[in-house]
């Protein structure tokens, strides 16, 4: 098993919390990194990794305030690498998290959701 | 604001290193990011760091006078004659200047400070000040003299003013004041800068609406404090968070397009920025260099995005969503499209060519 994947987060990073082992996968914060290949290439590759020997449920948790075009590819891009866990037979969901006041991030939820073919949940943050 | 208005600006000011303007209400809350902003720009001019406490205590000052002098204004008024500020940097020379609303009364009171403090040395400011100290106020509006002549001591200039008559009660109160090193030339400074800039820069904002304009340094840690100024302005707008986010992220794309594919001098990606607000719609412009043999690519890229419909768009997006990762990919064109999908009516641009390398590339966004 990979040993755990963590950045603390800034001002136009997330924070990032893989820990496979507490079965634990989170995303927070904004994202708008100036060099985005550079930020997101590792978490990838560390994820592309995780999902030769995956848990049997993996649940990724996204509680995103902002994130721009380019890490809304990538962020996509994570999702695509985790629905490649369903094909081993064990179960990976996503649970999308947004202010009911903010249609930016709500939308851009719904977007990813209707390009994939895992669970997707959107829910409103109280 | 339209299209022409970046290049008013831009040629105003197209020899400032760092230019900042702000025509709104001054809040504390503002008032602090616009220190905030101001510190990291000086900070990042050489030569310019050490007079950074300096130009805090005298933008400081300059926020206290408006707040100060604002007292006799109603909400009402203030709420729609807006106040201005602006830090200039140049050489190593700093500027700030500030305008406000004050009632006539007050006028005659304001300017005698003002000659006072002005016909003053530097040994006579001192002993000025230390028996304002002593004896309170030299002024029947307590405290307002201190401030003056804090503000003339530190910089070392006489402060330039201007009232400009606004209507039968009211005027403008315009001052400026310069920072430089010992060594600099004095004269030239002013001759750079007058105060007529600054109220002319004022009016071009009032009449048009525009609420900040930024030049300078497009790099993400240039553009992280702009942001902050422009987010607490939509928070004070907007009461829905989703307009809001909307023009963030399309300032967030457009400053993040010109720090990537912008003309850069010396690894500097300088470009300007302009905000606006009309009825029920803001405006963004935004004028940067690029190189010249870009700009047929650009123009067609923009003439096709105003081409597409609305679903058109949203297909496009999905498709460069789709699209896998390829190492080289700098930013695959999709931040240009995800504007496009969000504004109310086409994107309005226009390329000028400077030279025989670069050319300057100007659009105007309505959202």
């Amino acid at each position: 098993m990979p040993d755990k994947f963590f950045f603390e987060g800034t001002e136009d990073k997330p924070q990032i919390n893989f820990d496979p082992r507490n079965n634990l996968f989170e995303i927070t914060g904004n994202s708008f990194p100036e060099e985005s290949t550079n930020f997101y290439i590792p978490v990838l590759h560390w994820l592309d990794n995780y999902t030769k020997n995956p848990n049997e449920s993996t649940h990724l948790i996204c509680k995103i305030e902002y994130l721009n075009s380019l890490s809304a590819k990538f962020i996509f891009e994570l999702f695509l690498i985790l629905q490649k866990i369903t094909s081993t037979g064990k179960t990976v969901r996503v649970s999308w998290y947004y202010n009911p006041n903010d249609d930016f991030i709500e939308e851009k939820g719904a977007e990813f959701k209707s390009a994939l073919e895992i669970p997707f949940n959107l829910i409103p943050l109280n | 604001m339209d299209i022409n208005t970046t290049f008013w600006f831009y040629d105003r000011i197209k020899t400032d290193n760092l230019c900042l303007l702000y025509n709104g209400i001054i809040s504390d809350d503002i008032t602090n990011k616009l220190i905030e902003l101001s510190e990291f720009n000086i900070s990042n001019v050489e030569g310019l760091s050490k007079m950074k406490k300096k130009a805090s205590f005298l933008m400081a000052e300059c926020f206290q006078n408006i707040i100060r002098h604002g007292e006799m204004i109603t909400d009402l008024e203030k709420h729609h004659n807006n106040s201005f500020f602006l830090t200039r940097n140049w050489n190593d020379i700093y500027c700030i200047a500030s305008g406000n609303l004050v009632v006539k009364k007050n006028i005659h009171n304001i300017e005698n400070q003002m000659k006072t403090v002005n016909s003053l040395n530097k040994d006579e400011l001192k002993e000025l000040y230390l028996q304002v100290l002593e004896h309170n106020e030299i002024s029947g509006k307590g405290g307002a003299g201190l401030g003056l002549i804090e503000m003339a001591r530190k910089s070392g200039h006489k402060i330039q003013f201007v009232f400009e008559k606004f209507d039968e009660s009211m005027s403008y109160f315009y001052n400026q004041i310069l920072l430089h090193p010992d060594d600099s030339n004095k004269e030239l400074s002013i001759n750079h800068a007058p105060i007529s800039d600054a109220i002319s820069f004022h009016k071009k904002m009032q009449e048009e609406s525009i609420l900040v304009v930024q030049k300078g340094d497009f790099a993400q840690e240039s553009i992280l404090p702009v942001l902050k100024i422009v987010d607490n302005n939509l928070k004070s707008v907007f009461k829905n968070s989703s307009s809001k986010k909307k023009i963030f992220h399309i300032i967030v794309e457009l400053l993040q397009n010109i720090s990537k594919h912008g003309w850069k001098d010396q690894k500097i990606s300088e470009g300007i920025i302009l905000l606006g607000k009309s009825e029920s719609n803001y405006t963004i412009n935004t004028g940067n260099f690029i190189e010249n043999d870009k700009v047929d690519a650009l123009r067609e890229r923009l003439q096709n995005l105003n081409d597409l419909s609305k679903d058109q768009l949203k297909d496009l997006y999905f498709s460069k969503l789709k699209e896998r990762y390829i190492p080289e990919m700098k930013g695959a064109g999709i931040g240009l499209i995800d504007i496009a999908r969000r504004i109310t009516s086409p994107l309005v641009y226009n390329f000028t060519k400077i030279d025989a390398r670069k050319s300057f590339v100007t659009i105007h966004i309505v959202a």
